[in-house]
């Protein structure tokens, strides 16, 4: 299980990357900055880059417009 | 983004498909020469001094790097004899025209050149020469978007011109051109408004400048669609405002999203500022745009417009169709009516037709279903003519809810209703944000002081996706900082969004990302570069709160200002009615139980929905009172004496308003 932001919670599957996470979550917003256990990962990466089971992963969306 | 791994000089490395390879060089820290390229203009590759050997499929060729994107595994050899021969050539040719310019003695060192066989009558001893690399042309076009400047003349007599070689007075005086100049062939030779520091104001705006030519069409393309783009994003995080904020996504959204605007509706194909010389250029058009009503049906006409707002009032009026957004966008402006009044109130009163609380006998004969867009466009008219039912709604939210409570024979429920679903605060129209999930947000939007406008505050994400302010005192915190630094903008009279419409490409190393820090230093040297006077966060948010505090004293002068004042209807905070709940049944039903320990099994939606208003409307209070404690106001949201002087302001006069409101507690 991985928690989202220190709040959600979604089903870990093996090989998960950082973009399965984010179409999960529905996050399709541009401006959006990924911690993996507090690693910063790269926006080119998010193909790449895979999750652990048991990570804590904070997507902050930064705010634009408003 | 796929990785491939390339071979430099035959060292292996690993590179993102599609970066270009002078990066990728830089990178590695080898060295090319180079003239036409420039870290923050599109690739030009004319001047071939960036020259590299690439083998593909055991083919070997030269080509430009700064202009060649990495697209399959290559060798590339950055000093072979063909490049070196080929890159003093044209360093030799380059000191023989211009050899006393420092950029090209500079390239001709990078080339080991340091005499030319080419001095010729074309050479040209000034140090401060044009050296024709383009980056002036280039910035005019990308940064300002102005295509002021260009080449006239052909081979030897190619050089910078404006049209017919005069002075164009077209040209908005931007400066980016001599900026990127790497020679001073262009120099400023005038400031206006005598600034005391104009390179520390032109060094910071130029960083927007470039931002926005190289980051924009990645990030929020304001340049593109305008503040439309995010029409998208707030249906995809259930926050567009539908039908009176009852809902927050639509699935027929692609009808009234950037997508559509771009495709179909704006015009000129080019990005538009609001001054002439913004480089963020939001603004967008609609032109030769044919009104099917009112008294210019049958005209065409340039719509100016539509923005988010007024996309989102759209929607919220149920109107999924772009003509009639673009229509009532038009008269909205032609009128003299604020679209997100407008819209707002409109879907207030279709809600209420809907509910039956109004009919035909009110409404003038009107049918105010949502989504009804002729109807809408006749209260538009009749608004401006001072005729029918239009003149009811042009007295607003606040307004229409006292009429009918008097006129109307309506149950004490009904009255209730109208008082849950009238989104105001302060009898002014909430903005076009569906808001019942972010507590910090419906605080944002209530304790607003001219009302429940966004630009004091714009809180959703950090709150409610992101869960970066979970206690009270984070909520508080962000409702101290934002509010103050986004009104700070308006003291200054400057425009928000090249705050955090466009961030830093590493604006995610930051401590602060939600600050966007670079950019909020951009305003403090550009106020220091006009005035001389530097600023630091701590003063600019005092400089903030002592305006934000007269103006809650001027509240208080008026009988306003008090906590009474502050809250939000109910809509922005939960579900009114069962459609929305049960439309989100499943959230509602989860924070019954994981929030609130209630297992809502067995419960009906009426208990359910009682239970979370209880809950959230308590939590509302709560966080209020911790706010008014951070801004140093009592808890009646009145500013304490004590604050007044900690900011400066304890005037005799202010702090007898106060003093006067403390007596008739
Ligand atoms: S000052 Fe600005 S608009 Fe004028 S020529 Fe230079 S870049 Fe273009
Ligand atoms: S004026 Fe300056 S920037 Fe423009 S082409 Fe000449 S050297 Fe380059
Ligand atoms: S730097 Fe001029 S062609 Fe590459």
């Amino acid at each position: 299980m991985i928690t989202i932001n220190n709040r959600d919670q979604l089903e870990w599957t093996p090989g998960m990357t950082v973009r399965d996470l984010l179409t999960a979550m529905n996050f399709t917003y541009v401006l959006i900055m990924i911690t993996v256990n507090g690693e910063l990962v790269d926006d080119d990466d998010y193909d790449t880059f895979k999750i652990l089971d048991n990570a804590s992963v904070r997507a902050i969306h930064i705010h634009h417009g408003g | 983004m796929a990785k491939i791994d390339i071979f430099v000089n035959d060292q292996p490395v690993s590179v993102k498909e599609g970066t270009l390879l002078l990066k990728v060089l830089e990178a590695q820290k080898i060295s090319v020469p180079t003239l036409c390229h420039h870290k923050d203009l599109k690739p030009e590759g004319s001047c071939r001094l960036c020259s590299v050997e690439v083998e593909v499929d055991e083919q070997r060729e030269m080509v430009t790097s700064c202009n060649y994107p990495v697209r399959e595994p290559i060798r590339v050899w950055t000093e072979t004899e063909t490049v070196i021969k080929h890159r003093r050539m044209l360093a030799e040719m380059l000191l023989g025209r211009w050899p006393n310019v420092p950029a090209i003695k500079k390239i001709a060192r990078q080339c080991g050149v340091t005499e030319s066989r080419f001095t010729s009558d074309l050479t040209d001893p000034n140090p401060k020469a044009c050296i024709l690399c383009t980056h002036c042309v280039r910035a005019c076009a990308e940064f300002a978007q102005e295509h002021i400047i260009d080449f006239a003349g052909r081979g030897i007599k190619r050089h910078v011109a404006m049209p017919f070689e005069k002075v164009d007075p077209h040209c908005i005086g931007c400066t980016s051109c001599a900026y990127v100049c790497p020679t001073g062939a262009l120099r400023i030779v005038d400031d206006l408004n005598n600034p005391v520091n104009p390179t520390l104001i032109r060094n910071h705006g130029m960083k927007v400048n470039a931002e926005m030519a190289t980051l924009d069409a990645h990030q929020c393309r304001m340049r593109e669609v305008g503040t439309a783009n995010i029409v998208s994003v707030m249906n995809a995080y259930d926050l567009l405002p539908v039908m009176n904020y009852r809902f927050g996504t639509h699935e027929e959204v692609y009808k009234i999203d950037g997508g559509i605007l771009k495709e179909k509706y704006f015009t000129q194909n080019m990005p538009d500022g609001c001054w002439k010389g913004c480089s963020m250029a939001c603004a967008k058009t609609i032109d030769n745009f044919e009104l099917r009503t009112g008294p210019y049906k049958g005209q065409l006409v340039t719509v100016d417009g539509p923005e988010y707002e007024t996309a989102g009032g759209g929607s919220n009026m149920g109107l999924f169709d772009m003509d009639a957004i673009a229509e009532f966008n038009f008269y909205c402006d032609t009128y003299g009516i604020d679209t997100i009044s407008g819209a707002t109130c409109i879907a207030f009163v279709m809600e209420a037709y809907e509910a039956g609380i109004i009919d035909k006998t009110v409404t003038g004969g009107l049918d105010l279903h949502f989504g009804q867009s002729g109807s809408v466009l006749e209260l538009l008219h009749q608004m401006s003519r001072g005729e029918g039912f239009g003149v009811d709604v042009g007295h607003g939210i606040r307004w229409l809810k006292k009429h009918w409570g008097e006129t109307l024979n309506l149950t004490d429920e009904q009255k209730a209703f109208l008082q849950d679903i009238g989104m105001e605060v302060k009898g002014l129209e909430v903005s076009e944000y569906m808001c019942k999930e972010s507590l910090a947000q419906q605080l944002g939007y209530g304790m607003a002081v001219k009302g429940p406008q966004h630009d004091e505050a714009w809180l959703i994400f950090m709150d409610m996706v992101n869960n970066e302010i979970p206690t009270y005192e984070d909520k508080a915190q962000a409702l101290y900082y934002f509010p103050l630094w986004r009104t700070w903008f308006g003291l200054y009279g400057l425009c928000k969004l090249c705050w955090n419409d466009v961030t830093p490409a590493d604006n995610k190393m930051t401590a602060e990302p939600q600050k966007v820090p670079d950019h909020v230093n951009n305003y403090f040297k550009f106020v220091e570069g006009m005035t001389g006077r530097k600023l630091n966060e701590e003063i600019m948010l005092n400089e903030s709160a002592r305006v934000h505090n007269l103006q809650r004293l001027m509240c208080l002068m008026l009988g306003k200002g008090r906590r009474n004042e502050d809250y939000m209807p109910y809509r922005g905070i939960g579900p009114v009615t069962k459609v929305e709940y049960e439309s989100r049944q499943e959230r509602y039903d989860k924070q019954l139980k994981e929030v609130l320990g209630i297992d809502p099994a067995g419960k009906t939606t009426e208990q359910k929905m009682a239970l979370i208003r209880e809950y959230r409307e308590e939590q509302y209070d709560k966080t209020l009172d911790v706010v008014y404690k951070r801004r140093g106001w009592d808890p009646n949201g009145v500013p304490t004496v004590e604050r007044l002087k900690e900011l400066g302001i304890d005037m005799p006069e202010l702090v007898a308003i106060v003093e006067e409101y403390k007596r008739s507690l």
